[in-house]
């Protein structure tokens, strides 16, 4: 194995971009170009659509509040069958060059159509200055609600006709709306100094709230009647710091009310405040039990904007890391789903997670370390594979479907396992479609639809593998789904595997990647690009970008609005848990208590992600 | 093993209270079943079988603050979060001790922004911080043996309460204890 994989020292190179480019921070261009839908939706709205067309090669279609709706309701229902909405966030235009002092605010509206395989961004200007309203789609998609929930909290933006407008991740209590751009950061100065009389620590802890204690509000809906139970956000069962508000008549759930936010970490408004290769290292710790395929979402999301070629081999990569990340992420979460609902929970834990370490072992040997991986990098990744891994990954692959059947044996007769799982949790095909699940969530209630096989990315098209779906839509059905998809991925892996190819495995494009530590004692121009990429990073074209990767939880998306400097003016993550627990809800009403604990397991989430 | 083969029939062990006690409470310090972030699937590897916190006797993760001697706080602390890591300690019974697993306990790690407390310490006190982005579940367990150095040296008048803590007037304690307050 050549030991710097790199191309030669005498390359030319492009004359650097100036530093103080005129022409940077900037709008994200109108939209140009067309396709059949922006033909089709330009041809029915005609001048209530204020522009159509493609930006960075994504179909953007801009129209103003008013006609939001109508436009929303004939992509559904028309022929274009936009049935899903998969995700709304939202911008704050006040720092870009020109603001217009009455539309400082725009929302975004993600759609998908899964029959045609097509997605369509809807951007909403919204007037009114600080003080921006927009309308509610919550009527037409239920799965709008808790987005717009977040939108309301982050961004400050009213929604109109609202069903249920409380804050989501923040505390009632917070002052102010984080993600505007005139709110700060925050967080606290790092002491330098050594003696704790120094002033430097007297603003200390001065952002944690007063501890008061807070009579905790009724959520909306529920009656005084029944009875109300709190659980979390410290309970074992609800798979991290979510707690739930359960109105119960005797044992029956008739209310379900989540309450977020317990692990709300800053990450989109962290994210504007980092260079875009930095931010790569915070998309480990959303979703922690996947936080390959974090890396990966976030960086095809950049490397989209930046029209980056990706070697072929940096690619099967990225995929094999991605398929054992989805087996590791899957992995725990039977463990921890047959711990809580089935008797003979513990044995399996304890199997379920010696494979699990394998695969963390093996995550080792590529990048040094188990959870937080860091592996996919922009351009490619971190490093080449070591020599040994190939060996102990075949290993893995030819030792793990038979682990899978030894999982399965444990839990498949066991009374409780089946009387638990059958029937509970129930979601139809309509209403998953509604509310914008994704993942095994979408293919258990009968869904045929996956990103890797239906919008390929990352060279997910060469290979071969059977998407399993189920119409029992219980939470049986999502447990068959995701032993099958363990399957899966290790054929995946294995064809890649089969026929990795050599070359590259990072971008040589010295824009993007710097370049090798020799090269920079021969060539002047190599030194120049090292120290620009460390220093303030490279530039990414204005514009907006989104792009979504099926994670082991369903759809994980980053949506980027970049102003052409080093740092995104606007991040925003779409995670498949924050989606996909809206519909516990649903799943849990006039179920039993205990059928609450089965259904968080069966929807898998991870609270990193749902709260970000 | 070892010193039961050595005494004979009626022999008798001669030993301080607190040796005996800190021994005891070494051996089986109970951590609360609770979890944030990222640290907290390392503090589950810990526990499962590959690491075995079971031979350190600290298997029993318990459910309620009531039955915890020990809060491993593993992850980040939000804003929203804090209060109640805050009662679940209070709720524990002494004596009690706290592990800051990683550096977002420890000292906020990468995000220093206004959702997340700069540290665990700035609510609850600290026991021993472990350093990591997550920790190993060797660093974890490292960390407990030092904890354990930690409790091999305690003594049991740090659990007498003395005048200068709020909530036990210095006459109440003299009625309970009929001693004269304590100085210092």
């Amino acid at each position: 194995m050549p030991l710097l994989n790199v191309s030669p020292v005498d390359r030319l190179y492009e004359t650097l971009p100036n530093l103080d480019d005129i022409n940077i921070p900037a709008r994200a261009p109108q939209p140009d170009g067309e396709t059949e839908d922006t033909q089709a939706i330009a041809a029915a709205f005609g001048n209530r659509i204020l522009a159509a067309g493609l930006q960075h090669d994504l179909p953007f279609v801009h129209v103003a509040p008013a006609d939001l709706r109508d436009l929303v309701i004939w992509l559904r229902d028309g022929d274009l069958a936009y049935t899903t909405l998969i995700d709304i966030t939202s911008v704050d235009l006040s720092e870009l060059p020109d603001p217009d002092p009455d539309v400082r605010f725009q929302t975004v509206y993600l759609l998908r159509s899964l029959s045609r395989h097509k997605a369509l961004f809807i951007v909403c200007p919204l007037p009114g200055g600080d003080d921006a309203e927009a309308p509610s789609l919550a009527g037409q998609f239920p799965g709008a609600i808790w987005p717009e929930r977040e939108v309301m909290d982050l961004m400050g933006i009213r929604f109109a006709d609202h069903p249920d407008p409380r804050r989501i991740l923040m505390p009632a209590a917070w002052p102010n709306h984080p993600l505007r751009k005139d709110v700060p950061l925050g967080g606290e100065d790092v002491p330098f100094s050594l003696t704790w009389d120094h002033p430097e620590f007297d603003g200390l802890g001065d952002q944690i709230l007063d501890p008061e204690s807070l009579p905790p509000d009724l959520p909306p809906g529920m009656n005084r009647q029944n009875m109300i139970l709190n659980m979390g956000p410290h309970h074992p069962s609800t798979h991290g710091v979510l707690r739930l508000v359960v109105e119960l008549d005797g044992e029956r759930v008739v209310n379900v009310d989540p309450d977020l936010g317990y692990l709300h970490s800053g990450f989109e408004k962290t994210g504007e405040h980092r260079r875009y290769k930095d931010f790569v290292y915070y998309t480990d710790r959303m979703d922690y039990l996947s936080a390959m395929n974090n890396n990966l979402g976030y960086v095809l999301a950049v490397e989209g904007m930046l029209d980056l070629e990706i070697p072929a081999r940096a690619q099967a990569i990225r995929v094999i890391m991605s398929e054992m990340q989805r087996i590791a992420s899957h992995l725990f979460w039977l463990s921890t789903h047959v711990l809580d609902i089935s008797g003979n929970g513990m044995s399996l834990l304890m199997y379920a997670t010696r494979e699990r370490e394998r695969i963390l072992d093996l995550f080792e040997m590529v990048c040094g370390a188990r959870l937080t991986t860091s592996y996919i990098r922009i351009g490619g990744v971190w490093q080449d594979l070591p020599e040994a891994f190939l060996g102990a990954l075949s290993e893995f692959c030819d030792l793990f479907p038979g682990r899978i059947d030894e999982y399965r044996d444990l839990v498949k007769d066991s009374p409780i396992w089946r009387t638990r799982l059958e029937g509970i949790g129930m979601v139809g095909r309509e209403d998953a479609l509604a509310m914008g699940l994704t993942g095994p969530m979408l293919r258990g209630s009968g869904v045929d639809w996956d990103l890797r096989r239906d919008q390929p990315y990352s060279g997910y098209e060469q290979y071969e593998f059977d998407v399993p779906t189920s119409d029992r839509g219980d939470g049986f059905g999502r447990y068959e789904i995701r032993m099958e998809e363990m399957r899966q991925s290790v054929r995946i892996i294995r064809q890649a595997l089969d026929r990795l190819p050599d070359g590259l495995y990072r971008s040589d494009d010295r824009k993007v990647n710097p370049p090798p530590r020799t090269e920079l004692d021969v060539s002047m121009e190599s030194l120049i690009h090292h120290f620009k990429l460390f220093t303030e990073g490279f530039k990414v074209p204005p514009g907006m970008y989104y792009h979504g990767i099926e994670a082991s939880k369903g759809e994980l998306g980053f949506f980027i609005y970049s102003d052409g400097s080093g740092k995104p003016y606007r991040l925003h993550v779409r995670g498949p848990s924050f989606n996909n627990l809206y519909a516990i809800g649903g799943m849990s009403r006039g179920l039993m208590l205990s059928d609450i604990i089965t259904n968080i397991g069966s929807i898998d989430i991870v609270l990193g992600e749902v709260d970000r | 093993m070892g010193l039961e083969s050595n005494l004979k029939e009626g022999s008798l062990v001669t030993a301080r209270l607190e040796d005996l006690v800190n021994w005891a409470r070494r051996n089986s310090t109970w951590p609360l079943l609770f979890g944030l972030a990222c640290c907290a699937m390392e503090m589950i590897a810990a526990g499962t079988a590959r690491h075995d916190i079971a031979r350190y006797g600290s298997e029993l993760f318990r459910a309620t603050p009531r039955q915890a001697d020990l809060i491993i706080v593993s992850g980040r602390v939000s804003n929203k979060m804090a209060p109640v890591i805050r009662r679940l300690h209070d709720q524990m019974l002494e004596p009690k001790w706290v592990i800051a697993m990683g550096i977002c306990a420890s000292a906020g790690g990468p995000f220093n922004n206004y959702a997340i407390v700069q540290g665990v310490d700035k609510i609850i006190p600290v026991d021993v911080y472990v350093p990591g982005c997550p920790p190993r579940p060797e660093a974890l367990l490292y960390g407990m043996e030092l904890l354990r150095q930690k409790q091999t040296g305690e003594h049991f008048s740090k659990y007498v309460f003395t005048p200068e803590q709020p909530g036990v007037p210095a006459e109440a304690e003299q009625a309970m204890t009929g001693l004269a307050p304590r100085i210092g």
